[in-house]
């Protein structure tokens, strides 16, 4: 890909590679500068921050008993 | 205490030094389990060999890494061995990525009824979607995007190297925002 010229297939190849990257290449400004102007490319880049956020968001609480249960199995459980 | 004086009490055989430890990431490793396997008994088993192997090799962790870091590696290799064990259903390929990043991909979010992942439906989206991927790819997504591992710490965790995390990871990130993106659509 050159540096000044990229199609929105390109952008969302290198949004996905990059994503929490350091964006400071010539590339990558020229990305930017892409994602600036396209409305196509600036929504996909920002679902794939949603789909992030969501997974990020959905966490399990341990089970009450999973702590007593795990000192005890560690024999651990005179630790405390 | 800093963690750095625990570890080393640990590492010595103070059992409350140990207990420390398996305290502070009990619930770390246990979330990061059931993202794997998404079953909650499952997770709990996990959990408890991860810190069996934590407490038989803790003599060997060298300070190089961060110690969750170091648990990290210790919790995958426990999720995909008992992936393997288990007989599913084969996940899809992402081995040729053309088809995931292709323009009629794009789409407008900004309207989505889902604004928090305390919705049942929600759940079942992600879950499914997650589901699809294969443990190896799960596990690069969970530890790098959802964990928040640096891409270096990544690679360490799975024993990968640093450009096999990044192809692994972009491919899973656009696979996952194409099934949610397809499920949102329907």
């Amino acid at each position: 890909m050159s540096e000044d010229k990229v199609n929105c297939k390109d952008v969302m190849h290198h949004v996905c590679e990059t994503l929490g990257e350091d964006l400071n290449s010539d590339r990558c400004v020229a990305i930017k500068k892409h994602l600036e102007e396209c409305s196509g490319c600036k929504s996909y880049f920002e679902t794939i921050e949603i789909t992030i956020d969501y997974y990020r968001k959905y966490n399990e609480k341990m089970p009450e008993d999973a702590h007593e249960k795990l000192m005890k199995f560690l024999d651990l459980d005179d630790c405390e | 205490m800093e963690e750095t004086e625990i570890i080393k009490l640990a590492q010595k055989g103070d059992r409350k030094a140990l207990a420390q430890i398996v305290k502070k990431y009990e619930q770390t490793i246990y979330n990061f389990s059931f993202k794997i396997c998404r079953d909650r008994n499952k997770a709990e088993h996990i959990m408890q060999e991860t810190f069996f192997s934590m407490v038989k090799s803790l003599h060997q962790f060298d300070g190089n890494s961060k110690l969750s870091t170091w648990l990290y590696r210790i919790v995958s290799n426990h999720c995909l061995m008992l992936a393997r064990k288990m007989k599913s259903r084969p996940f899809v390929s992402l081995e040729d990525d053309e088809g995931l990043f292709e323009d009629k991909h794009a789409a407008d979010w900004s309207s989505l009824p889902y604004k928090s992942t305390e919705n049942k439906e929600l759940k079942s989206i992600l879950d499914d979607s997650i589901s699809k991927l294969s443990p190896e790819y799960r596990m690069i997504f969970l530890l790098r995007d959802v964990e928040g591992l640096s891409t270096e710490e990544t690679a360490q965790a799975t024993e990968l190297s640093v450009p096999a995390v990044k192809s692994r990871l972009h491919r899973a990130r656009a696979f996952l925002r194409n099934e949610l993106n397809k499920s949102f659509q329907k």
